[in-house]
C-alpha cells in the first residue's frame, strides 16, 4: 500500500463526493494483492481447521466513534490551511481535548495537529450517537479558531446543530475568549 | 397414552399460534388504510365491521388486523420479566391522551417525514427537519424513530421520541415502505439515496389506497463500511461486488435454523391473541380521534386552532 | 393410582390441600418439626452474614408442606363452600373497636407505610421538555391487621432490641394481597381470624407513633401519600447469586493480553505483608451478590392515580419489576413532610364526592395538554 494511496483513502473518507471514485481505483490497483492475500488466508484456514478453530482477534461490535486522542477530524470551514489539509488528504489529528473527560462532545475545544502546526478548533458535529433531538452527523466536524476564539475561516459549508448556540454562549468568557463569532459564519442550523 | 395425547394437543396449540402469527405477517404485504370517508358512514362501518356478535351473545370489538403495523408502539416490550398488564394499560391510556392533542400519523421505515420541534436555541423557536425514516423502535411512551437526510453534502440524522411533548407536528410527506425493516445501510450508501429537499410538498393520497412498497435497490459505497452488510440478508441493496470469501464467511456465520425456532419467536413477539386484545382496547378511541381530525380538516384550516 | 389421576394431580392446581380438612397428625409430621429445629441452629450465625433466605423461626409456618392428593372432587367442593361461608360479610370486630381517635399531626409523627408492587418504569416529561424517568408502584390491597401498642411491642424479641436505648413506639401490622386460604397453613390463617379478612400473602410491620394508630381492617390506599412529598422505598435487590469481584465490587480485573495468564477477572492481593500480615475485615471478595434489603431514600412522588391505586415516583427503586416494595414517609431531614399529610391515613370524603382521579405534580407536563412551546 503506497503512502499516496493511503492518503487518498483518508481523504475519501471525508469527502463524500470523491470517495467512491478514488477508492474504487484504489480497489482495482490492490486487487491482485488482495487476491493473493485471500488465497493465502484460505489455505491457512484449510490447514488450521484440523488443529484449532480459525478466529480473528478484532472487534466485532460497533465502534463508539468518540473524539479522543489521535482521532482524525474534518475541517468544515474555508480557512486556507484547513482546505489545503483536506485536499491533500491529511486531515487534522486531535492531540488534546480541553475538558476533564478527554472525550470530545459538541462545542468542546480541541487542539489539532494540522500540516505540521498546532491549531485550536471547536467541534461542531459528531459521528457518535447523540441524545434525542440532537443531530448526529456522518463525520466529525471541526472549525479552526484562533486563541481568542474567533474563527480563521469566513464560512462554514455544512449544517451545524442549533444547540451549539447555547453551548458556545455559555463557554464564552468576556474579554478572554469569544466563541460567538463562530455562530455568525454558520450557513445552516439543523 | 394419555400423556401422548396431552403433548399432542400442546404441540397443536403451538403450531396453531405459529400459523396465526405467520398469517399476520403475510397480511403485511397488503396494508390497507382504514376506510373512513365521512362521519356517518364511518360510524356505521365501524359498528358493522368491528362489532361481531359472539356465540354467547356478547359483543366483541375487533380492531382491523393492519393496526399492528400502523401502531406497533402500542404493543408492550415482549421481554417477560419486564411485563405487567396494569402498567401497560396505564401507559396506553397516556399514549392515547397525547395522541388526542397531536396527530401522530401512520408511517413506516422508508417513509419521508417532516418533524417540527420546539427549539429554544433557534430564533423562531421552532426547528423543522425533513428526512427518510431509517429505523423505528421502542414500545409504549419510549417509542422513537430516526430521520436521515443529506444537507449540503453532509449526512445528518436525528432521533425523535414520538411522545415527547416538545414535538409540535409530525407530517408524512411520502407514505411508502421499503424492502427492509431497517435502513441503516443508507449511511453507507451513495448520498443521493438519502437526499430530500426541505421544501418537499406532502403527496396526496387517496383514502383507500394501499401503502406502496418502494422496490428501489440502493447502491452502497465500496468498503470500509460501518457494518458487515453482506451478512445481514438485505433485500434493498444492489450487488455488493465483494470477493467470494466474504460470502463464504457470511454463510458460515449465518443462523438459518433460527426461523424454525418456535420458542425464540415466542419470546420475541407478543402472541396474536394478546395483540388482538390490546388493539381492541385502543381501537375505538383511535378511530374517534381520526374522525375528529378529518372533520376539522374539512371545515378548513381556520377552525383548526 | 391411574395415569389419569396422576395427570390430574400434576395439572390441576385445585387439588392443593386445604387446611380446613387437614388432619391434625399432618401438622405434627416429623418434617415440620425438623424444619423448626433447623431455625434454632441458625442462630449461631457468623458475624458478617449478609442475608438469610428463610423466614425467622418465630414466624408461623406459612405454606403447607404436604399436598393431599387423595381428596375427592366432592370434598373439594365442600371445602370451597366452607371457605365462602367463613369469609362472607362476617367480621368479629365490634363497632367500638373501629372508632378512630382524632389526633393532630405534628412533625414528630411517624405514620404507617404501605406495601406496593414495583410494576415498571415509565417516561414523563416536565413542562420545559425535560424527560423524567419514573417508577410505577401499584399500591396493593393493604389492610391493617392489628396494632401493637408500645408497651407490648417493647416486650417482643425485635422490639426489645430495637428500643433498648430509645423511647418505645407502637407497631402496625399491615397485610396485602388476599389469597385463597387453601394455600396457607391453619396457623397462618388464624392470624387473620380476629379481623375476619382473607389471609394475606404479604405481611409487614410498620413502626408508628401511637397517634398514628389505625383500627384493624382499615384499608390503606395510594391516597395515603400526597403528590410532591418525598418517600423512602425499601425492597429486596435483584439476586445475582455468587459473583466475582469485577461484577460485585466493580474491580478492574487484569489485562486481556500482554502475557496475562489466568488473571483477567481476578481481584489481586487481599492483604499486606510485614507486621499487618492478615486480611482486614470487610475485604471485598467474591460472594453472593444481591437479594438484600435496601432503601432508596428521598424519592419525589410525581403523580398519583387514585382510581388504579398507582404512585409514580421519580427515580429507581431496589429490586426487579413485579417485586414487593414498602413505601414510607422519608426520614431525610431536609425533605421531611412540613405540612400535614392525610393523618392517620386517607379516607374517602364523607359527603360522597369523588376525589380527583389523576393527580399530577405541578412541574409535570400533563399528556392531554397541548405541546410545549419554548
Amino acid at each position: 500500500m503506497t503512502t499516496s494511496a493511503s492518503r487518498r483513502m483518508l481523504l475519501s473518507n471525508f469527502n463524500p463526493d470523491t470517495r467512491s471514485e478514488v477508492s474504487s481505483s484504489f480497489y482495482q490497483r490492490t486487487r491482485t494483492f488482495k487476491a493473493i492475500m485471500a488465497f493465502s488466508v484460505q489455505n491457512f484456514a484449510r490447514i488450521m481447521q484440523f488443529s484449532v478453530p480459525f478466529s480473528r482477534s478484532f472487534h466485532q461490535c460497533q465502534p463508539l466513534n468518540q473524539i479522543q486522542l489521535l482521532t482524525r477530524l474534518r475541517v468544515v470551514d474555508n480557512s486556507p490551511i484547513g482546505k489545503e489539509a483536506m485536499i491533500e488528504g491529511r486531515p487534522p489529528k486531535c492531540i488534546h481535548v480541553y475538558n476533564p473527560t478527554r472525550i470530545g462532545r459538541i462545542g468542546d475545544k480541541v487542539l489539532v495537529a494540522i500540516k505540521g502546526q498546532k491549531k485550536k478548533a471547536v467541534i461542531v458535529g459528531l459521528k457518535q450517537k447523540q441524545s434525542p433531538f440532537i443531530p448526529k452527523f456522518d463525520s466529525n466536524n471541526i472549525v479552526l479558531i484562533e486563541d481568542n476564539g474567533s474563527p480563521i475561516g469566513t464560512r462554514i459549508h455544512v449544517p451545524v446543530p442549533s444547540i451549539l448556540r447555547k453551548i458556545l454562549k455559555e463557554r464564552s468568557v468576556a474579554k478572554k475568549i469569544d466563541f460567538t463569532k463562530l455562530l455568525s459564519i454558520c450557513t445552516k442550523f439543523v | 397414552m394419555l400423556r401422548s395425547l396431552v403433548s399432542q394437543t400442546f404441540r397443536q396449540g403451538l403450531v396453531h399460534s405459529f400459523f396465526r402469527r405467520n398469517a399476520a405477517s403475510l397480511s403485511e404485504s397488503v396494508v390497507v388504510q382504514n376506510p373512513v370517508e365521512t362521519s356517518e358512514e364511518a360510524g356505521e362501518k365501524s359498528v358493522s365491521n368491528q362489532k361481531n356478535s359472539d356465540e354467547s351473545g356478547t359483543t366483541v370489538v375487533v380492531a382491523p388486523p393492519e393496526f399492528r403495523f400502523m401502531y406497533p408502539e402500542f404493543l408492550p416490550d415482549p421481554k417477560m420479566e419486564r411485563r405487567n398488564k396494569l402498567k401497560e394499560k396505564l401507559e396506553r391510556m397516556d399514549m392515547l391522551q397525547r395522541r388526542s392533542v397531536i396527530e401522530i400519523p401512520e408511517f413506516y421505515t422508508g417513509s419521508i417525514m417532516a418533524v417540527t420541534v420546539a427549539d429554544s436555541n433557534s430564533p423562531n423557536k421552532f426547528a423543522r427537519f425533513v428526512g427518510i425514516c431509517i429505523q423505528r423502535g421502542g414500545s409504549g411512551l419510549r417509542a422513537w424513530f430516526i430521520l436521515r437526510n443529506v444537507v449540503d453534502r453532509q449526512g445528518v440524522e436525528i432521533l425523535y421520541e414520538m411522545y415527547c411533548p416538545l414535538i409540535q407536528k409530525i407530517e408524512v410527506l411520502r407514505l411508502e415502505r421499503r424492502l427492509d425493516e431497517s435502513l441503516l445501510y443508507l449511511r453507507d450508501a451513495l448520498p443521493e439515496y438519502s437526499t430530500f429537499p426541505f421544501e418537499m410538498e406532502p403527496e396526496r393520497r387517496l383514502n383507500n389506497s394501499v401503502v406502496p412498497l418502494n422496490p428501489i435497490k440502493v447502491k452502497l459505497r465500496p468498503r470500509p463500511w460501518l457494518e458487515r452488510w453482506e451478512r445481514q440478508d438485505l433485500q434493498g441493496v444492489q450487488d455488493l461486488n465483494l470477493p467470494q470469501r466474504f460470502y463464504d464467511r457470511a454463510k458460515e456465520v449465518a443462523k438459518p435454523w433460527e426461523k424454525y425456532d418456535l420458542m425464540l419467536q415466542y419470546r420475541k413477539t407478543i402472541p396474536a391473541e394478546e395483540q388482538e386484545k390490546i388493539y381492541a382496547e385502543v381501537h375505538s378511541q383511535l378511530q374517534q380521534q381520526d374522525l375528529k381530525r378529518k372533520i376539522r380538516r374539512r371545515r378548513g384550516p381556520n377552525s383548526e386552532q | 393410582m391411574s395415569t389419569i389421576g396422576l395427570l390430574r394431580t400434576i395439572f390441576s392446581h385445585k387439588i392443593l390441600t386445604s387446611n380446613v380438612i387437614q388432619t391434625p397428625s399432618l401438622n405434627k409430621s416429623p418434617f415440620i418439626v425438623g424444619f423448626f429445629l433447623n431455625h434454632d441452629q441458625v442462630r449461631t450465625m457468623s458475624r458478617v452474614k449478609r442475608r438469610t433466605t428463610h423466614p425467622p423461626y418465630w414466624h408461623v409456618l406459612k405454606n403447607p408442606q404436604k399436598v393431599d392428593d387423595k381428596i375427592s372432587a366432592d370434598n373439594l367442593r365442600f371445602v370451597r363452600e366452607v371457605i365462602q361461608e367463613n369469609y362472607k360479610n362476617k367480621s368479629p370486630l365490634k363497632p367500638s373497636e373501629l372508632q378512630i381517635e382524632k389526633s393532630e399531626w405534628d412533625p414528630k409523627t411517624k405514620r404507617s407505610g404501605v406495601i406496593a408492587r414495583n410494576i415498571g418504569m415509565q417516561y414523563m416529561w416536565e413542562k420545559d421538555g425535560k424527560k423524567v424517568k419514573c417508577t410505577v408502584l401499584h399500591v396493593l390491597d393493604n389492610h391493617v391487621i392489628r396494632y401493637i401498642p408500645p408497651e407490648e411491642y417493647v416486650k417482643t424479641m425485635i422490639g426489645s432490641k430495637f428500643f433498648k436505648y430509645k423511647k418505645p413506639l407502637g407497631c402496625l401490622v399491615v397485610g396485602a394481597e388476599a389469597r385463597n386460604p387453601e394455600r396457607f397453613t391453619k396457623q397462618y390463617c388464624n392470624l387473620f381470624a380476629s379481623v375476619g379478612l382473607m389471609p394475606k400473602k404479604t405481611l409487614s410491620r410498620f413502626i408508628i407513633t401511637p397517634n398514628a394508630a389505625l383500627p384493624p381492617c382499615t384499608p390503606i390506599t395510594a391516597g395515603h401519600f400526597v403528590v410532591g412529598q418525598a418517600v423512602d422505598i425499601s425492597g429486596k435487590t435483584i439476586d445475582y447469586g455468587f459473583q466475582g469481584v469485577v461484577k460485585r465490587w466493580g474491580f478492574k480485573g487484569g489485562p486481556a493480553s500482554h502475557g496475562a495468564t489466568k488473571f483477567h477477572r481476578r481481584g489481586g492481593t487481599i492483604g499486606t505483608g510485614r507486621d499487618k500480615a492478615r486480611v482486614w475485615p470487610g475485604q471485598k471478595m467474591p460472594g453472593h451478590m444481591g437479594s438484600e434489603r435496601r432503601f432508596s431514600r428521598g424519592l419525589k412522588i410525581m403523580r398519583i392515580n387514585m382510581k388504579y391505586n398507582v404512585i409514580y415516583v421519580k427515580g429507581t427503586v431496589p429490586g426487579a419489576t413485579n417485586t414487593i416494595v414498602r413505601i414510607f414517609d422519608t426520614v431525610l431531614p431536609l425533605r421531611k413532610l412540613k405540612e400535614a399529610p392525610p393523618h392517620p391515613t386517607y379516607f374517602p370524603p364523607e359527603d360522597g364526592t369523588q376525589p380527583e382521579e389523576d393527580i399530577w405534580d405541578s412541574s409535570l407536563h400533563v399528556f392531554g395538554s397541548p405541546s410545549i412551546s419554548v
